[in-house]
């Protein structure tokens, strides 16, 4: 068997960004309803400016889409080519990242208690199950059935670094392995084969009701979670005796609500607090670990693991998978702190990019 | 305290305790959608308090807004605590008043930042240090002129004024080393004022609270150096906080180690090897207090075991990856100073850098050692004897590289352990690339030629399975990384096989045979490493990434230059031969043509590249003609 190595084309592998920003409707539950000041203007198709004092500030994405943008016009400019390049062998990652009831949720799913398949409103993710079974069956016809495809999805969430399996409520949390033939994979997860998008679809309804069911029962704010949906595309096609399989994983991310990301990028000067009761001052080895140079070309290691979530979707962070963020903006002008830090994470999330470096001696000399 | 005794005293001290409780127990069970109510109760006791406290009538009327002597436009803190008009001494009757209510504005201030009324918080805080502005630092107020500002410090930097952050704890830092040289004795804890007589803490504990307040004011200073980008000075207080961590036994043990290992490596990025070593022999003996790894067994039985298990093996296996890299960079830092333009070992150097070492090292060390040491008595020694292990000095010739190749092998062995290639496939892999790392250096200060081709074999023989195994998919970057170094060193024992080679008069078929395998094997990896830039459909790129752009024109060039090694008795082989190593060199002349921005990564093998690719033609045409003659 032989698998497609997915070298970098051109801009590839750096991360795009799509920001949408929801219309100003009643009942969001945000405090800002009847608010009718907006803090933000669209002033092109990948430009925004967010009403900041003393000085306006503009920020630049891949697109920005404004309140009246549909969702059909959504799926097109994000994933289309990403599940496009999932038949292709390639792996995928969309993450919709946003303030609670900054519209994630309508984005990814539509809206809620609707019968995602007909509506018009549905959202990124049923869309996706469709174009990607619209693709499957095009491939098998036109390969004459010398093609098939095998799809399994795996749900999970993770809350407060445990990990938990959306498709089996009864499982304790689980662990993350890594395989040298498999990468990242979360160990024990159920996987369930689907043929269809309805069935895809019925799978990821099943988690969705499980997460919420578990947010009230268990103490697990849904808000606070991260949850990650995972299809594994498996294609194998016969040409003359010869089997040439090949894989792909595209990985639907719902993060949590930016406004409980307190985690350092966020907070920015803030100082981590050393609370009297505990005798640890928790967070002085990434004080130090900042202070560790990565740009003089030393080899070091760093003692603090990654988080599980940027572990499990280490490929999707740079490197060798197509990867979009959406992140979601509520232009109410009380919502101006929360839309600041997501279009600032936003912008951030341009410059990750997987440092291929190649230890190449740097000796210039050529002998 | 006249009224110390009194009915009306005790109910405030009841209410006072009652605000605690409220405060740090019961506040934690608030619920979701009520976070502060039992925040907001302790409150309401503290401002009960204080109008109590204001009531008591000393005699002198001392309301806040009424201190026009003591104007001080904003009382900005930076200065060393200097602060205006000291009209009494702190232990007096008005100053014990003052210390009084500056304690409950303090716990009103940080009540209100915790239910995030910053500027209300900021109010009652600044009120606490006007309060204590009056009086001179005694036993009774120091703490609390410490703690105010480690708030103040906190809640500055958290509206981004670092700054003024800075100067708030930079007075905290001075007050502490002004008290502990004129008076020194442990002073009093804010809670000790409105306690019974009965309830007095122990000098004991008393320190205890007071230097650990202290040891937060150098863990917020580390903070906000670090975000002013002072790294050098964030690096000291990192370093200071940990040692009184362990001075004042206050600490986690593993958590601990964790993060003076990781303060190693901040130290071996600039060069500094002692502090990085005893940053690491430190780390090594706190993570052993941490208690003994439980077995399989019981880890199978429990759930807390399992987990005790796992968070001893791995942080220890963390530890023991820091080491490596300390060997790995003492080594490579002082192959830097001892090669010569071509990468060999210049005995000159050698020589001079041993004599100059002989007449300072030893001195420079004994003046270091003084200001980087982690000391407690109960670990000091264990400290030392660990450090002794392993030199921090640059190894200069075989025997003394060998020492710390050998430290870092063993390190090697225990961080395996842990990072098992099932289960922890990158950290694996790390950890090898690192053990072959480690020979590659070595092997630089090995004179003799055969043996440093079998280092560079131990290397193959580490690598080339797993390069074989592993999912380029999944594991893109690595596998380049594993292909290049393969190609690289394969690369080199074909360079050595040859310098061996032209020792000996003539070429036996059997050292042909195996230099022709080597530049094979060479050439075969580089190709590899070429083919992960190709698209899906096979195709090369018109453009290469800026990051394998350099890898990738070199590894053209390598292939070019073997191709043309290759060794052949057929001349038709030859010209083959010649044939592909021109196109390759052609590759890179046209490619950098055509991006000329390519140029300055490449520079020495384009220009090389150019003159093969005029050279080679006339070389292939005089073969060509020796056959017609033929």
């Amino acid at each position: 068997t032989t698998l497609p190595l997915n070298g970098n084309s051109g801009d590839g592998d750096a991360i795009k960004v799509f920001v949408r920003i929801r219309p100003l409707t009643e009942g969001t539950g945000l405090t800002t309803d009847g608010d009718q000041n907006l803090c933000l203007t669209v002033t092109s198709s990948n430009t925004i400016r967010l009403h900041s004092k003393p000085e306006p500030r503009t920020f630049t994405y891949d697109h920005v889409a404004d309140m009246d943008t549909t969702q059909e016009a959504v799926f097109s400019s994000v994933a289309k080519n990403i599940v496009e390049s999932c038949i292709n062998g390639y792996n995928g990652t969309i993450f919709a990242y946003g303030q609670t009831g900054s519209g994630k949720t309508f984005t990814m799913l539509g809206p809620s208690e609707c019968d995602s398949f007909s509506d018009d409103q549905r959202g990124v993710i049923p869309r996706s199950f469709e174009y990607l079974f619209f693709l499957i069956n095009r491939e098998v016809e036109k390969s004459g059935n010398l093609k098939s495809f095998l799809c399994k999805c795996s749900f999970i969430e993770i809350y407060n670094e445990q990990i938990y399996d959306l498709l089996d409520s009864a499982s304790a949390s689980l662990f993350l392995r890594e395989n040298i033939k498999k990468g990242v994979f979360v160990e024990g997860a159920v996987e369930k084969f689907v043929t269809s998008a309805a069935e895809a679809y019925q799978v990821l309804s099943m988690g969705w009701r499980n997460r919420r069911v578990a947010s009230t029962s268990m103490n697990r704010e849904s808000s606070r979670s991260h949850a990650v949906f995972t299809m594994t595309l498996e294609s194998k096609e016969t040409d003359r005796e010869v089997v040439n399989i090949r894989s792909s994983q595209l990985n639907l991310v719902d993060l949590a609500g930016s406004e409980r990301q307190k985690d350092t990028h966020a907070e920015g000067s803030r100082l981590k607090e050393a609370s009297s009761i505990n005798r640890s001052l928790m967070c002085l080895g990434q004080v130090i670990m900042a202070l560790v140079d990565v740009s003089n070309g030393k080899t070091r290691h760093i003692c603090y693991r990654d988080s599980k979530l940027t572990f499990l979707l280490k490929d999707s962070l740079g490197g060798n998978a197509k990867t979009y963020i959406i992140a979601n903006v509520h232009p109410g002008s009380k919502c101006f702190g929360e839309t600041w830090s997501t279009l600032q994470f936003a912008q951030r999330a341009k410059l990750i990019k997987n440092k291929a470096m190649i230890n190449e001696d740097t000796q210039g000399n050529v002998r | 305290m006249a009224s110390s005794y009194s009915q009306e005293w005790r109910s405030v001290c009841d209410t006072f305790r009652n605000a605690q409780t409220l405060s740090d127990i019961e506040s934690r069970k608030d619920p979701e959608n009520d976070p502060f109510r039992s925040k907001y109760k302790a409150r309401d006791l503290l401002k009960e308090i204080l109008t109590v406290l204001k009531s008591f009538d000393t005699g002198e009327t001392e309301d806040d807004d009424n201190d026009a002597e003591c104007q001080t436009e904003e009382p900005v803190d930076g200065g060393k605590g200097e602060a205006c008009g000291r009209r009494c001494p702190g232990d007096s009757n008005a100053g014990i008043r003052a210390a009084k209510l500056g304690v409950i504005e303090y716990y009103l201030g940080v009540n209100h930042v915790e239910t995030e009324e910053l500027s209300a918080g900021e109010e009652h805080l600044m009120k606490c240090m006007k309060l204590l502005d009056r009086c001179t630092i005694t036993q009774e107020n120091v703490s609390l002129c410490i703690q105010a500002r480690n708030q103040l410090g906190i809640l500055w930097a958290g509206r981004d004024e670092t700054e003024k952050a800075q100067g708030f704890l930079e007075t905290a830092e001075s007050i502490y080393i002004r008290y502990m040289k004129e008076d020194g004795q442990p002073p009093m804890d804010l809670t000790e004022f409105f306690v019974g007589e009965e309830d007095q803490l122990s000098q004991q504990e008393r320190t205890k609270r007071f230097e650990l307040a202290y040891t937060h004011t150098l863990y917020y200073l580390a903070q906000v150096y670090k975000n002013l980008e002072q790294f050098e000075r964030a690096g000291k207080y990192c370093h200071s906080t940990l040692q009184r961590q362990l001075e004042l036994n206050q600490f986690v043990p593993l958590e601990w180690a964790i993060n003076a290992a990781t303060l190693s490596q901040y130290y071996i990025t600039k060069t500094r090897y002692m502090e990085g070593r005893h940053c690491l022999a430190a780390a090594s003996v706190i993570a052993g207090l941490a208690g003994e790894v439980p077995s399989e067994a019981a880890a199978q039985e429990s759930e807390i075991e399992y987990e005790k298990r796992e968070q001893l093996r791995q942080k220890r296996a963390e530890i023991a990856r820091c080491w490596i890299k300390y060997c790995l960079n003492l080594m490579q830092d002082a192959k830097k100073l001892l090669e010569d333009n071509i990468g060999e070992l210049d005995v000159d150097r050698q020589a001079e850098l041993s004599r100059v070492r002989r007449n300072e090292e030893e001195e420079r060390e004994r003046e270091r050692k003084s200001t980087v040491l982690f000391s407690s008595s109960d670990t000091f020694d264990s400290i030392c004897a660990l450090e002794d292990k392993v030199s921090c000095i640059f190894p200069l010739d075989f025997e003394e590289a060998r020492a710390v190749f050998l430290v870092g092998q063993n390190y090697v062995g225990q961080a395996k352990e842990y990072f098992e290639m099932d289960g922890h496939v990158t950290d694996h892999i790390e950890i090898l690339q690192d053990h072959s790392a480690l020979f590659k250096v070595l092997a630089f200060f090995e004179e003799d030629l055969e043996r440093r081709c079998k280092m560079h074999k131990r290397r193959v023989d580490m690598l080339e399975p797993i390069c074989k195994d592993l999912n380029a998919q999944y594991y893109l970057l690595v596998c380049r990384q594993l292909q290049f170094e393969l190609a690289e060193t394969y690369y080199e024992m074909m360079d050595l096989k040859l310098a061996v080679a032209d020792r000996q008069d003539d070429l036996d078929a059997h050292t042909v045979k195996k230099f022709n395998t080597l530049c094979s094997a060479s050439m075969k990896y580089y190709e590899k490493f070429l083919d992960t830039a190709r698209s899906p459909d096979g195709k090369f790129p018109d453009k290469l990434e800026d990051e394998v752009l350099r890898p990738a024109l070199v590894a053209k060039f390598r292939v070019a230059r073997l191709q043309s090694k290759l060794i052949s008795a057929s001349p038709t082989v030859q010209i083959e031969n010649l044939s592909r190593s021109l196109e390759a060199y052609r590759f890179v002349v046209q490619y950098c043509e055509e991006n000329p921005e390519a140029r300055p990564a490449v520079e020495t093998e384009l220009e090389l590249s150019e003159e093969m690719v005029s050279l080679l033609p006339i070389k292939i045409n005089r073969i060509r003609a020796k056959i017609a003659v033929n």
